[in-house]
């Protein structure tokens, strides 16, 4: 891997800050506390920065300040109550989440969804992809004082979620999917709604676009910054997006066999060979446009028929493991559900994908000056939800 | 220097470039014979499900090998690394009406896929990004001396995973640079994730059990059950 | 203000001060969870505009605040943060609780590390349910503290005590209840002719923060 000039720059430097602290001279750096309450942290993430002038020498995030136990509840809840709680895990998509543990049921029990279901659980995944990623694309401008782009992903963002309120009952954390199906069919008048709202939020990635990305600013503080080479992204398993700017080629959505529909849309996969924060900033905003793409797409091809498969009044899973995991808004996400036949899983192992974007941190954040920081954890993008389940 | 790509970096349709074929149980069975052409009869049991999955166990010496072995063999992505307590909870699982007779509680260790013969087992994921591959593999813990070789130095992630294991079931992990909690508060006693660490508001108040199928108000009014608090009729 | 702390702010001032204050909040946003989303969208979206209220959003520090809303999952290791937060803002200071979680631990009732309620903590004045609450929701709940501020007896809240309404300093002149808010006066046992007026009486509209507004 060929370093760029500002790569290069910061190497030195941060060997001669290393270098510095160990001379005779004893020069005294500064810890730099930030968290676990500060805006720009995403929620309650709490970084412990050792600094040498402006510069990081050792950084080190200290998570577990949003930690619910979940693993530990899944045991002693039936799986729909599993459901109801897996919902909040990452808190921005929540249908998202569900999808990859109904997955797992369903596939313990040897039932599928029928073919409207799946259609539906797809567009409503993507909309909740669509609903994370533009908060995210809002946020970025925050995190280097530009306020403006967060209200009007606020206020884009209302039209996703009035859908799928109409759809689901509930702004988010919807609880909808089930095992064998969907709780409910769609209303009506939803689908030329949900029409009506891609294209709102068609216009506001262009805004974006125009308003962030092509900003100056922005970009001379995202470009270059906050390189992750590729065998790196793999070592920590940095998933998503992340992975995708680094020059993987990885997409879970296309590359396993999952009864999601996303084979009856044509859309594309982005990939950046850099590696840098602009890259993962960039290719979050394709991928809004892209799932904008593949929800009008599905939306005109749901099949007609039930919603639901006949399960059993009460579900009791049979006996066995699983793994699914799904191509969530923040990066892999996945369940491991042990089951011993009872009407509620014996151990369920979340997999979320921002603890393995987070365990970068230390390594990524070496050498890097305090402002790059906060733009550096701004690209890798995080939910402490998911950081901490 | 490398000049930085500009935006117009596009990748193709997905006929392009995704692989020609999904991975069969033949891709699969061939990631075990390479295996164990590294670690022998390391190799405890192994199960694939059709069409789907590959577990493998091994031995709990042969832990840090097998990640070694598998690694070199193409699987480059670290998924996550997790442990599991195979002894059914002795507080129940809050299925039942606590209303009931108590029954018997169950307290045979059964392990799940692949067998196991200890109640502590480590469990780790790995994938093949270029052959759409993954495969989970297990080994036991020695019930005596709960500790296993770390990972850390194979796979950078692996050391946040393994805190957390640490944290959350008591297993150690040798070699490993920095083994404190994770998420836990420091003064925090006893490892959660053990089945025998109650979870002390459900014993205080416990769970009304079984869910209540109660008739929608619509169905039948006439079988509703007579309530002794309140009567609205 | 020394007529503030003696109690012997005449009644028009106090409506005045009052009222001045409850349209004045300046709110910190402690948001932790899933709320602190839904508390955004309130706070800082175009839709649910919380400024009409008079409640301006993004204080500088805790110490410039007038009320904390916390919103989401409170964790035992979280827990002493919310404490030093609270000691740091100024008086007179409120406090909303927002979401289940924060109310009483929510679906997290029986995790390990989840405090079950911010009350366990802080004194909250208006709970929020919901999970989570839409901004509407919590939008009703700065409507009932605006209510409560404009009931409230300065006097009574710069001593500190627990409640802190008009009715309940004018009940304590009045010589009907103690400062424990214990009834000094026995109520009698109601005669039959008690209750049949009782009964031809209207009821009081029951009026959130503690009494018909003067």
């Amino acid at each position: 891997m060929t370093l760029t000039d500002r790569q290069q720059l910061s190497y030195i430097a941060s060997q001669a800050a290393d270098a510095r602290l160990n001379v005779e001279l004893e020069t005294e750096g500064m810890t730099l506390n930030i968290g676990p309450q500060h805006p720009a942290t995403h929620g309650t993430l709490r970084i412990i920065c050792r600094l040498d002038g402006e510069q990081v020498v050792w950084a080190e995030p200290v998570a577990g300040y949003m930690h619910r136990g979940y693993e530990k509840l899944t045991e002693v809840r039936t799986f729909p109550q599993v459901t109801t709680l897996v919902n909040r895990i990452d808190w921005l998509g929540s249908f998202a989440n569900e999808v990859p543990f109904i997955l797992a049921a369903e596939k313990l029990m040897e039932i599928e969804a029928p073919p409207r279901a799946q259609v539906i659980r797809t567009i409503l995944f993507e909309l909740s992809r669509i609903a994370n990623v533009s908060l995210f694309l809002g946020d970025l401008g925050v995190q280097m004082g530009a306020i403006t782009p967060v209200f009007l992903a606020f206020r884009d963002r209302e039209y996703i979620l009035n859908l799928i309120e109409g759809a689901t009952g509930g702004r988010f954390h919807p609880n909808f999917d089930r095992i064998g199906g969907l709780k409910d069919d769609l209303p009506k008048g939803w689908i030329e709604e949900t029409r009506g709202a891609v294209k709102k939020l068609e216009q506001f990635c262009d805004t974006i676009d125009d308003l962030l990305f092509g900003n100056e600013i922005f970009q001379s503080r995202m470009r270059g910054i906050g390189i992750i080479p590729a065998d790196i992204a793999k070592d920590y398993g940095l998933s998503g997006a992340n992975a995708r700017a680094s020059g993987i080629d990885w997409d879970l959505r296309r590359d396993q066999d999952i009864p999601l529909s996303y084979d009856l849309a044509d859309w594309k996969v982005w990939t950046h060979p850099d590696g840098d924060s602009w890259a993962r900033c960039w290719i979050r905003l394709q991928e809004t446009r892209e799932s904008c793409k593949i929800v009008t797409q599905l939306l005109d091809q749901i099949p007609a028929g039930p919603v639901m498969t006949k399960v059993p009044r009460i579900i009791k899973v049979p006996e066995g493991e699983a793994w699914v995991s799904t191509e969530n808004p923040l990066g892999e996400m996945g369940y491991y559900v042990v089951s011993k036949g009872g009407l509620g899983p014996f151990r369920v192992k979340i997999r979320s994908a921002s603890f393995n974007n987070i365990s970068i941190v230390p390594w990524a954040l070496k050498g890097v000056y305090v402002p790059d920081v906060i733009t550096i954890l701004a690209s890798l993008y995080f939910i402490l939800g998911d950081i901490d389940r | 220097m490398a000049p930085l790509s500009d935006d117009t970096t596009t990748q193709d349709a997905p006929g392009a470039d995704a692989p020609a074929a999904l991975p069969g149980d033949g891709l699969r069975e061939g990631i075990i014979d390479n295996l164990r052409s590294h670690i022998g009869d390391a190799i405890v049991d192994t199960k694939i499900t059709p069409n789907d999955d590959l577990w493998i166990r091994v031995s709990t010496e042969a832990w840090l090998s097998t990640g070694q072995a598998l690694k070199d063999a193409g699987f480059t992505y670290f998924c996550f690394l997790s442990g599991l307590d195979w002894m059914p909870s002795p507080y129940g699982t809050s299925e039942e009406d606590p209303d009931d007779e108590p029954k018997e509680p169950d307290t045979e260790i059964v392990q799940g896929y692949t067998g196991g013969e200890t109640r502590f087992q480590v469990f780790a994921r790995l994938a093949d990004l270029d052959r759409h591959v993954g495969v989970t593999i297990k080994a036991d813990v020695p019930d005596d001396r709960l500790v296993m070789e770390s990972w850390s130095h194979l796979f950078a992630g692996a050391n946040w995973h393994e805190r957390e294991c640490h944290e959350m079931y008591g297993i150690g992990f040798d070699n490993h640079p920095d083994l404190r909690n994770m998420y836990l508060p420091g003064d925090f006693e006893g490892y959660p994730l053990r089945k025998d660490f109650p979870l002390l508001a459900r014993m205080v108040k416990p769970w009304p059990g079984i869910v209540d199928v109660e008739p929608m108000p619509a169905e039948d009014e006439a079988e509703a059950p007579v309530e002794e608090k309140g009567d609205e009729s | 203000m020394g007529l503030v702390d003696k109690g012997r702010l005449p009644a028009p001032l106090t409506k005045l001060f009052n009222m001045s204050r409850s349209y004045s909040l300046w709110v910190y946003q402690w948001g932790l969870a899933c709320c602190a989303i839904e508390m955004g969208a309130a706070f800082g979206s175009p839709r649910y505009d919380v400024m009409r209220l008079g409640v301006i959003p993004l204080p500088a520090s805790p110490r410039q605040a007038d009320f904390v809303c916390v919103s989401g999952t409170v964790t035992d290791k979280m827990a002493p943060a919310v404490k030093r937060l609270w000691e740091q803002m100024p008086e007179p200071k409120y406090a909303i609780s927002m979401g289940s979680c924060a109310n009483c631990g929510g679906p997290y009732w029986d995790s390990y590390s989840v405090t079950k309620g911010v009350d366990q903590i802080i004194p909250i004045d208006v709970y929020v349910p919901g999970c989570p609450p839409r901004p509407e929701a919590l939008l009703e709940g700065i409507v009932l503290l605006q209510q409560r501020i404009k009931n409230e007896d300065m006097a009574a809240k710069w001593r500190g005590d627990e409640f802190t309404t008009l009715q309940r300093t004018r009940a304590m002149e009045a010589g009907e209840v103690d400062r424990d808010g214990e009834l000094i006066n026995e109520p009698t046992e109601p005669t039959p002719e008690m209750a049949q007026a009782a009964d031809s009486v209207q009821p009081e509209p029951i009026v959130v923060g503690g009494g018909p507004i003067e």
